[in-house]
């Protein structure tokens, strides 16, 4: 087959399993409902958006009356719940995510970036067959078995291709405002978060307030965070380097969040990271020793967290010499920090630990060499 | 296996696909000339700020006068000697504009708010039902892009 033909079945015939698809229905349906729910309460708080100042992007005749507006609203939020709990969620998610568009287009006041990605997401995500795990109104047998889960994925890339879009989209707009390029922008934020912070009646250390308040500390933040974004859209597209963007892109969205007031944004591009999780399971392997408490307390908690099922947990005889080993799909088996690290590459809740520890194990085990050799 | 409408058919992905992709670099590329950005995925805000100050063009004695709009409300008589009481921000929710006579974040940055800005005065004109005295709605923009005064801006609405 030629690499032409080659890179179409890839996109388009491509199958694989959808178990990491369900996490992520899941993950975007909470944010869909609580995006809803915003929705309801302001409506419930300042009543009907046509009866005051608004700006539709389609004709005034389209928008909904005010009746009409409220059951939309909470078809809306029905649908989205649907799509979470996994009753119809595909259709669930298409209805709730076309129902947000149409809103958006009725008052661009309403309009907000992290809205829109989350919505468009939404979108892209009911094509895909993430209706064959984590299907929660089914309790215990909420995943369907292996081969039931195997299905073309094709909407997978274009989900993926969005995301790197955001990033692309944002970081177009920063090279194009000379003001970011310059670091004045950051400047401006740093100085006025300084000042905030004084004025709540904190002292902050003089060289702490030295940094944050230099033109030059601004010029390579607002660097950094340019060539951040761009390394994300990018990177998540080179299979050698694509842990290590998101990895940064999770630091990066983790700053944002406790820094800036950027609603949903930073939750819907981590759920959003879901989509470039290798498709196929258990492929690693998690080995404790039986009877050894605080490993079969690491192996249960890697039971708990393990949402993408990337581990096959196996008991093993305590004469083992370590209490947990780790073998990562490379076949790569390792126990101490190395191990740890290896579990934090693929546990969801744990990856922001990751180069940290993966960072510590090349430093403590180059140590090790060297103390031996001398 | 599950069913649903939503699995496209192997000749319908390329399509959807090509279409899909091809609307959003349209709305992408469109979003840079849009003076609010909308659709661009411009995610961080710059730290321009603004304040507005309301004026009314009135007809008085046969003469068009600029009048400050106190606290954003004024009142006036209709034809048959009713009062009533006008209220910007009974109008306009929208909190970034709703703010008058003090300094507040232009968020998506100042050609944002002046776009919303222009179409809000617009639209409070055109409800201005009883009100014989105004002849226009004006705001005196002070603007300040990044932290540096970018100057004085005016709007105006006129009465359909």
């Amino acid at each position: 087959m030629s690499g032409l033909g080659g890179t179409y079945q890839r996109l388009f015939g491509e199958e694989r399993d959808a178990l990491v698809l369900g996490v992520l229905r899941v993950s975007i349906g909470a944010l869909l409902f609580l995006n809803g729910m915003r929705l309801v309460l302001e409506f419930m708080h300042s009543g009907y958006f046509g009866d005051y100042f608004h700006m539709p992007l389609i004709p005034e005749p389209w928008l909904p009356g005010p009746t009409g507006y409220a059951l939309l609203l909470g078809l809306q939020a029905i649908a989205a719940l649907c799509a979470f709990v996994g009753i119809w969620p595909r259709e669930g998610l298409l209805t709730a995510s076309s129902l947000g568009l149409y809103f958006l287009l009725c008052d661009r006041l309403q309009y907000h970036n992290n809205r829109y990605a989350l919505l468009l997401l939404a979108f892209l995500l009911a094509f895909t067959p993430c209706d064959r795990s984590l299907l929660l109104v089914r309790g215990r047998q909420h995943t369907l078995p292996r081969e039931q889960r195997i299905a073309p994925t094709f909407a997978r890339r274009l989900f993926q291709i969005q995301v790197s879009l955001i990033y692309l989209g944002s970081t177009g707009g920063k090279l194009l405002d000379a003001d970011w390029r310059s670091g004045q922008v950051l400047f401006m934020r740093y100085a006025r978060a300084a000042e905030q912070f004084t004025n709540q009646g904190h002292q902050l250390p003089a060289w702490v307030l030295a940094i944050f308040t230099s033109v030059l500390f601004a010029s390579i933040a607002a660097k950094a965070a340019i060539c951040s974004e761009l390394f994300i859209a990018l990177g998540i597209w080179v299979p050698r380097v694509r842990r290590l963007a998101l990895w940064l892109g999770v630091v990066f969205h983790i700053s944002i969040e406790l820094t800036a007031n950027v609603e949903l944004f930073s939750w819907v591009m981590l759920a959003a990271y879901f989509a470039f999780v290798v498709p196929e399971v258990r492929e690693r392997r998690f080995e404790f020793a039986r009877g050894n408490a605080r490993a079969e307390r690491l192996a249960r908690f890697v039971a708990l967290l393990d949402w993408c099922a990337r581990f096959e947990r196996h008991p093993q005889s305590s004469t083992d010499a370590a209490a947990f080993y780790v073998t990562n799909r490379e076949g790569r088996r390792a126990s101490g920090a190395l191990g740890m690290a290896q579990l934090a590459e693929a546990i969801p809740l744990l990856f922001p630990l990751w180069l940290p520890l993966a960072l510590y194990a090349k430093l403590t085990s180059k140590r090790v060499l060297t103390a031996s050799s001398a | 296996m599950p069913r649903s409408l939503l699995n496209l058919s192997p000749r319908l992905r390329p399509v959807f696909f090509c279409a899909y992709l091809a609307t959003q670099c349209v709305l992408l590329f469109r979003a840079q000339k849009s003076p609010d950005l909308v659709f661009g995925f411009q995610m961080f805000n710059a730290t321009s700020d603004f304040k507005i100050s309301l004026f009314r063009k009135v007809k008085h004695r046969g003469r068009a006068r600029i009048v400050p709009v106190q606290d954003g409300a004024w009142e006036t008589n209709d034809p048959s000697g009713t009062r009533h009481t006008y209220r910007w921000q009974d109008r306009v929710h929208y909190t970034r504009l709703a703010t008058l006579n003090r300094f507040g974040h232009a968020a998506y940055g100042l050609d944002a708010q002046l776009f919303r800005l222009q179409a809000a005065l617009d639209d409070f004109v055109r409800h201005l039902a009883g009100d014989e005295e105004t002849l226009a709605l004006i705001a005196e923009v002070d603007t300040l892009k990044n932290g540096r005064e970018a100057g004085h801006v005016r709007l105006q609405a006129d009465r359909p």
